[in-house]
Formats: C-alpha cells, sequence, structure tokens
C-alpha cells in the first residue's frame, strides 16, 4: 500500500485581526504533519491568501550571516507581521528587495500573498502568529476590493458557524451532526465565549474600504506617534469626531456602544487613542453623546 | 495457559533476566509463535536479546514494535496506538463469529467480531474496534462485557483493530445475553460506507446464483450475487449463504457487510447476516424503484455493475486489435448526459449509424470501469443499449460543448469528470509555468532537456499553466493548456516570447502572479480525482471580473446592515 501522500492545504481568506488574535496552535505527531493555527472563529490554518498595504519591509542581518526581511501588511482591521528568509524562493527575495526599495521611495504598494502561518511563543508565555510568503504580487485597488469582500465574506461564514455553535453540546458528535467544523470546537475550548463585536466591526470597515469610502488603504500608512504640529491634528481631530459619530449610529443596537469597541475602531482607522478618548470627552460635555450606562455611548436623542 | 506451555523456555530467560515477568515473557513467545510461526525455540535468542536491552535503567523506544512492554492499561480505546503490544481494557463484545481458518496447511477456529469501549456507561460515547481472537478463547462471547488482558493493537491501512491472543487473559465482568445481537438501525442506502457492518432494508432489485474460483484452484464457492434498492439508491450484494428471496421482496438486512471494489461499495451476507422479510406498505413498488435507479453520468462510480442510464453517443467508432492472432473488434466512443461526458466501449456492434449522431440510448445493466479516473461504459452485448427516439432531457443542448457547473467542493470530493467547470481562486502560480518544453516521443515535460523513458531529446515547445486554486477549503492542481493561456493573457505566442526574452522566466512568472494571483477565476475541463487529490486539466480560463462596490453594498444588504 502506498503511504498516504500530505495533501496540500487549503487556503483560508484571513483579516489580519482575526489571524493576529490567535493563541491556538495544532501539529500532528508525524515529522511532516502540517501545522496549523486555530482562530478565534474556528477557521483551522495553514496557509493564508493576506492582503493589505505593505506598512513595513526591512532588511536585517542575522547574527549568523543569512539575510531576513520583516515586514509589515496592513488590512482594514489590523496588521500581518511577514518575514521572507534564505528558506524562501529565490523570487520571493528578490521580490522583497525591489519592495524595500520602492517602499524606502514613499510608493504605497498593494500586495497580495499566499503564505504560511507560523506560531511562536515567547519564555513569558505570549502567543504570536506571523506568516511566511510563498508568492506575492502588487495588486490594483480594485483587485484590494474584491479580496477585501472575499475575505469578509469567509469571515461572516465563521461567524454564523460561530453562532449556531453556541446552541449546540461541545461534542465532536454533535458538531459533525450539524456539519461544524471539529476546529471550532477545538477554538471554542481554548477561547471561552467570544465577542462577535469587534468582529463585526471588522467587516463594517472593511465593506467602508471595499465601496470606496475611505482611503485608508491607499494613502501612506498613519503615523501613529503624537501629533506634532496642531494644524494637522485639527483635521484629524474633526475627521476622528465624524468617524466616531458615524461608527455610535452604525453600532447602535439600543444599549450604545461601549468604549472599548470605539477605541479599538478609531485605533484601527489610524486615529490615536488618547485623541478618540477626549473627543468622546468633549461629545460628551457639549451634549452630542449620551451615557446611558457606564461606558457605554449613543448620539443624544434630540438628533 | 501459555505460561505453563513455554515455562521452560520462560524460566531460562528470567535466568539471564531478571526483571522480566513471566507473563510478558509468556507474551513475547506467543506472539513470535502466533504472529510470525517460530517456535519458543528459535525465538529464544530474539526474545532474549529482546528483554536483555530492556534490562537497562531507560527503556528505549526507538527498538521498533519491541519497544512497548509495559502492559498499557487504557479506558478507551481512542487512547491506543498502532504499536501497542500489551493492552489491557474493559470492553463490550458486539459480535462474535467463529470461523475456520487455514493457517500453514492447518484448519484453525479463529473468532473475530467488533467490540465498544465504555461498556458501563449507559448512552456513552462508544468506539467501535474489530478484534480477531486467535485463542479461541471460549469465555468470549456476544453481548458480555469484559476485561481483556495482554492484547496487542493491530493498525493496518489506518484502520485500528485489536488482537487477543492465545496468551490474552479474558476476565468476563457480565455474561452476555445470548440472542442479543447487536442490532442496528436501518440505514439509507445512499448513506452506506465504505466498510463495515450495517442493517438496511430494501427491495430485491436482481439476484442470480454465481460461483467464486478459489485462485489457487482448489475448487468453487456457490454464491448468489444481485442488488437491492430503496428510494434512495441501489447497492450491489454478494451473498455467501443461500439466498432464495425473489427479486421484489422487501426484506431487512442486519449485520451485513460492506466491502469495496474500488470506489463502488458492495453488501456481503454471511453467516451472521439475518435477513428477513419486512413488511411495509409504505415501501415504494419495484416499477417505481427501478425508475430511481436510473443513474447519471456524475453519479458513475468506478467498478459499479448493473448500471441503467439514458445517454446521448456524440462519436462512436469502431476499432480494431489483435489478440492471441486474431483480429477482434471494439466499438467506443464519447457519451454525455446533462450532468456531464465520458467514454463508451461496446464489445458488440451496436445499431449505430455514424452519421446520424448525436443519438440518444437506453443503457441497462451495463459495467462502469475508469480509466484516469474518468469512467468508462462498459456495454458487453449489443442488447443493453436501447435507441431511444429523443432524449428525455431539453434536445436543444450541446451536450459536446456543454460544461456543468460543480463547486469546487464538489468537484474535489467527487469522482474524476468530464466536461465541468468550477470558480475559485488562483493561490499559487507555480514557477514552472509558461514555455515548457515536451518530450518528443512521450509528450512529457521534459526536466533538463531529458526525458526519464526517453532520454535526452531536444523536445516539442509548447506553453501551460500550473496553478493552484481554492475555494472554500477546497483544494485543485489546474493546468491550462496552450490555447487557454494564450487566450487568458491576450497574447500571440511571439508576444510571449518576447515577453519571456524580456522579462526572463522567472520575471515572467511574476508577471502572470500579478495578473492572477488572489484573482477569483473560472475554469473548464475535466478533472482527474485521486489519492493525491485534484487536478483539473483547463482548457478555458477567464478572471471572473466582479465590481466591488456592487458586491459590498450586496453584502450589506445580505447583512442587514444596509
Amino acid at each position: 500500500m502506498e503511504s498516504r501522500r500530505i495533501q496540500r492545504q487549503p487556503a483560508h481568506l484571513l483579516l489580519a485581526s482575526e489571524f493576529g488574535s490567535s493563541t491556538l496552535h495544532e501539529k500532528g505527531s508525524g515529522e511532516y504533519d502540517p501545522s496549523f493555527v486555530i482562530t478565534k472563529l474556528g477557521a483551522k490554518v495553514n496557509r493564508v491568501v493576506a492582503a493589505g498595504l505593505l506598512e513595513r519591509l526591512e532588511l536585517r542581518e542575522t547574527s549568523n550571516g543569512s539575510t531576513l526581511f520583516q515586514g509589515q501588511l496592513r488590512d482594514p482591521t489590523g496588521l500581518h507581521y511577514f518575514s521572507v528568509g534564505d528558506y524562501n524562493s529565490e523570487m520571493m527575495r528578490e521580490l522583497s528587495h525591489q519592495w524595500v526599495e520602492r517602499i524606502d521611495d514613499g510608493e504605497p504598494l498593494l500586495v497580495m500573498m499566499t503564505a504560511k502561518s507560523r506560531w511562536y511563543q515567547t519564555d513569558e508565555g505570549a502567543v504570536y502568529t506571523s506568516l511566511r510568503p510563498e508568492e506575492a504580487c502588487v495588486v490594483s485597488r480594485e483587485v484590494y476590493a474584491n479580496w477585501l469582500l472575499d475575505a469578509c465574506e469567509s469571515t461572516m461564514k465563521r461567524m454564523n458557524a460561530y453562532t449556531s455553535s453556541l446552541e449546540v453540546e461541545p461534542t465532536m458528535e454533535a458538531y459533525g451532526r450539524q456539519k461544524l467544523d471539529t476546529s471550532l470546537l477545538a477554538a471554542r475550548n481554548h477561547y471561552g465565549e467570544i465577542d462577535l463585536e469587534p468582529f463585526k466591526l471588522n467587516l463594517m470597515q472593511a465593506l467602508d474600504i471595499a465601496e470606496g469610502r475611505i482611503e485608508a488603504a491607499t494613502t501612506a500608512p498613519p503615523v501613529m506617534s503624537l501629533p506634532t504640529g496642531e494644524e494637522g491634528s485639527e483635521e484629524s481631530g474633526a475627521e476622528l469626531t465624524t468617524f466616531l459619530r458615524q461608527a455610535i449610529q452604525q453600532l447602535d443596537q439600543g444599549e450604545g456602544v461601549d468604549f472599548d469597541t470605539l477605541l479599538k475602531n478609531a485605533a484601527a482607522r489610524g486615529h490615536l487613542r488618547e485623541k478618540a478618548e477626549s473627543i468622546i470627552e468633549e461629545l460628551l460635555e457639549s451634549g452630542q453623546l449620551e451615557e446611558p450606562r457606564f461606558g457605554w455611548f449613543r448620539l443624544a436623542s434630540s438628533d | 495457559m501459555s505460561e505453563e506451555k513455554y515455562a521452560d523456555y520462560i524460566e531460562a530467560v528470567i535466568k539471564e533476566c531478571p526483571d522480566a515477568t513471566p507473563a510478558e515473557v509468556a507474551e513475547a513467545f506467543a506472539k513470535y509463535e502466533q504472529e510470525f510461526y517460530i517456535p519458543p525455540q528459535d525465538a529464544m535468542r530474539s526474545v532474549l536479546r529482546r528483554f536483555k536491552s530492556g534490562t537497562s535503567p531507560t527503556p528505549s523506544r526507538s527498538t521498533g514494535s519491541t519497544a512497548q512492554r509495559e502492559t498499557k492499561k487504557v479506558a478507551l480505546l481512542t487512547e491506543l496506538t498502532g504499536d501497542d503490544r500489551d493492552v489491557e481494557i474493559e470492553v463490550a463484545i458486539m459480535t462474535h463469529n467463529v470461523r475456520d481458518q487455514l493457517i500453514r496447511g492447518e484448519e484453525k477456529k479463529i473468532a473475530f467480531g467488533f467490540l465498544e469501549d465504555n461498556p458501563w456507561e449507559e448512552n456513552g460515547k462508544r468506539t467501535r474496534w474489530d478484534f480477531k481472537d486467535w485463542g479461541p478463547h471460549a469465555n468470549l462471547a456476544a453481548g458480555s462485557i469484559v476485561r481483556i488482558e495482554g492484547a496487542s493493537v493491530n493498525e493496518y491501512n489506518g484502520k485500528m483493530s485489536l488482537n487477543i491472543n492465545q496468551s490474552t487473559r479474558i476476565v468476563v465482568l457480565k455474561e452476555g445475553v445470548p440472542t442479543q445481537v447487536s442490532s442496528n438501525d436501518p440505514i439509507e442506502i445512499n448513506d452506506v460506507p465504505a466498510d463495515g457492518y450495517i442493517c438496511v432494508v430494501g427491495r430485491v432489485l436482481a439476484s442470480r446464483p454465481d460461483q467464486i474460483h478459489r485462485k489457487d484452484g482448489s475448487g468453487s464457492i456457490d454464491v448468489v450475487r444481485g442488488r437491492i434498492a430503496d428510494q434512495t439508491g441501489t447497492i450491489g450484494f454478494l451473498s455467501w449463504e443461500p439466498f432464495e428471496h425473489e427479486v421484489g421482496t422487501l426484506l431487512k438486512i442486519d449485520g451485513a457487510q460492506v466491502r469495496s471494489f474500488r470506489d463502488t461499495p458492495e453488501l456481503n451476507f454471511g453467516r451472521t447476516t439475518r435477513i428477513e422479510i419486512f413488511h411495509d406498505a409504505q415501501f415504494s413498488d419495484l416499477d417505481t424503484l427501478s425508475q430511481t435507479t436510473m443513474q447519471t453520468i456524475s453519479s458513475f462510480r468506478d467498478g459499479s455493475r448493473d448500471v441503467d442510464a439514458v445517454v446521448q453517443i456524440t462519436e462512436w467508432t469502431k476499432r480494431s486489435f489483435t489478440r492471441d492472432g486474431e483480429e477482434k473488434f471494439l466499438w467506443s466512443g464519447q457519451v454525455a448526459d446533462p450532468s456531464g461526458r465520458c467514454r463508451m466501449s461496446a464489445w458488440e456492434e451496436l445499431p449505430i449509424d455514424e452519421n446520424a449522431l448525436p443519438i440518444t440510448v437506453k443503457l441497462s445493466g451495463v459495467r462502469i470501469r475508469a480509466w484516469q479516473g474518468i469512467p468508462d461504459i462498459t456495454v458487453d452485448k449489443a442488447d443493453q443499449v436501447e435507441i431511444l427516439d429523443s432524449p428525455p432531457w431539453d434536445e436543444g443542448l450541446d451536450l459536446t460543448n456543454h460544461a456543468v457547473d460543480v463547486s469546487l467542493t464538489d468537484l474535489v470530493a467527487g469522482p474524476s469528470r468530464v466536461g465541468i467547470q468550477s470558480t475559485g481562486m488562483v493561490v499559487s502560480v507555480r514557477e514552472d509555468s509558461g514555455f515548457i518544453k515536451r518530450c518528443t516521443e512521450c509528450r512529457r515535460v521534459l526536466r533538463d532537456g531529458s526525458c526519464a523513458d526517453h532520454g535526452a531529446n531536444d523536445g516539442n515547445e509548447d506553453i501551460r499553466l500550473r496553478l493552484v486554486v481554492d475555494d472554500s477549503g477546497a483544494t485543485t492542481a489546474v493546468l491550462v493548456n496552450k490555447v487557454a493561456t494564450l487566450s487568458l493573457l491576450g497574447m500571440t505566442e511571439e508576444a510571449m516570447h518576447g515577453a519571456v526574452e524580456d522579462k526572463g522566466d522567472l520575471g515572467f512568472v511574476q508577471h502572470l502572479r500579478e495578473q492572477i494571483l488572489g484573482r477569483t477565476v473560472s475554469v473548464s475541463g475535466r478533472s482527474i480525482v485521486d489519492d493525491q487529490g485534484a487536478m483539473v486539466l483547463c482548457d478555458g480560463i477567464e478572471v471572473v471580473e466582479s465590481d466591488s462596490q456592487m458586491r459590498a453594498s450586496e453584502l450589506r444588504v445580505l447583512w442587514g446592515w444596509a
């Protein structure tokens, strides 16, 4: 009997926040068994199709003389961290060289990549995920937007599966009967109850971008340092105010929107957390926002 | 009992290896004897070596199958691995059958059946394994709960079972009720698994006596072959016992063993199978069931027999070949139905006018073979084919160019098919996409200017793309042919030569990636599905363009966020 061949692992479409917040890892016992990262929504990921703005790419010389590119890819929900090393194809390394130069010239690059998922744990026990690109290319905005929508759809599928899993007895058989992935059960056991709200917000942001409502994806990466010029901060202050009002309006399902969700959203779009906090404070004081209970905000009913 | 049998040998081993226990030494001897037919005197050196090496303080697990010597006490079968040799577990014996087996020219009785773990918990989760009892132990009976001490695990083709050896101790914890034979709930024929013991209710569609000739020429066995059906489908059966139920009889068949020939499951009725006449006035009659036994090309499986189908013959040619110096004829061609296309071969001449094609025919009782996974209908007798005046589907359908839409998930899970179309995202453009050289003899792709079979040659130039396309967790390789590649790229062959010269081989691949990586494509052609996964031989590929703004708005509406 021929031994079973290792079959190719399918690629998952993942937004950065879902992948980045994963802390569960699975690997079979065999030497060549694939390794997986299991996300909060139960995607069992060995290979990823990721896309976004190439926010950083740097060439590092490692201590043993080999070269390593380290980079960040930003999508509307956060960052993917990736590295390209000597183990990568010549093509991928050549591409990285070219991109380092283009980024240094300040050229915004929208990048699509298929990559293997990586997982590591620090001595302190913190878990990080990252990507190892296999193939990559620069894409147009339209291609990126369509990818975003594909990723949204597949995220939504997982969110729906998660929601329906709440009704199901947490055993392999019950999951099997309901045609739910067993990796979702593993996710539930590991992560416990999760809040879908941030995922939903992520999708809303992604839809915004795909519809061309936000230019975030094709402009230079947001500067995350403290504001230096008054002018710039005023402008972003106005933008942030508008955004916060919009976000509250969209997300409010009767009870208001919680503080953390708002800040996360603002941060995901490159706004400073402190800035967002102070604007919420201002809006509250000026009576444009109400705080029906501590930490929850909604637009004032007079609007 | 085996401790007594091997007493002298055990004593000798213990003298050399004081740490070994008589039971495990006895088991070692028993194992050599039963599994390898090595008598104790011949096994002595090996057993000694094994226990001597085991006296070192750190037992090494790297010594292969002999490594595990401590008794492994487990509650559940799932805790066991394929190389566990001395296992203790409490199980419920579900079935127990005794049969004679010729071992080294000696008739031996052995017992087999299946057992389940977790025997005490009512309605608890139970894992089921097959077992073989080489004893056989007289106190092992169906329905009883026993503790098995010193069994070994057997793993074959990924399937685990328990070997109960002669040296194994069986402690009966709860006597079985002899009449209680495990009765499964009937399942639908469509849901019959590829192996296992099952219960079905079905009507006999066909039944005929047959003989199986032993390969060693030692005689033949009378059997009955046939087919039964329910509303969900039909399945062939092979009865090793007399089977005298007439066609049309409704039967409940409990404890039938499913075996698969190629990709086709078949029921085996043996001594332990219980067949009884079943009464259900609601059950479909023979005529209705015969109607539903009509199959479509997409449902053909390699190795099926007694297949009925309506297909359209689109090409038909006569071929001749010589066998044993005699010229013989074979007719073959292409057929299609709305679910797909495949080949058909006939061993007798059919009344078909090649100029009047396409012709629709009804096939009865034909066989399905497969070549490269593509089904090939075999017609043995001309009377299996009836020519119809018109197809039962829309006559306007041009089946010669008809591509059936199949989701990638179904494509990957199904059989190989011709004339399909599927959609997914390009997740890889392989570096050997572009210009390639094919062997002038066999058309295989040359590696470093050389063919594995025909050596170095100049080769003929060809163009192809090698992609990987994924959709919803399904993945397939896609090989795009020359015409489709050029059409996708909007290039002539000359222009492509220019592009490759300009960019270099790898540069050209990167150029391809910029155009299709991460893009949704629709591919058409034929699929080959085997152990190594799925592959589409693609003669048409297109990037599916969509308007992201429209899509986003649609999703908003769909998700109630408008």
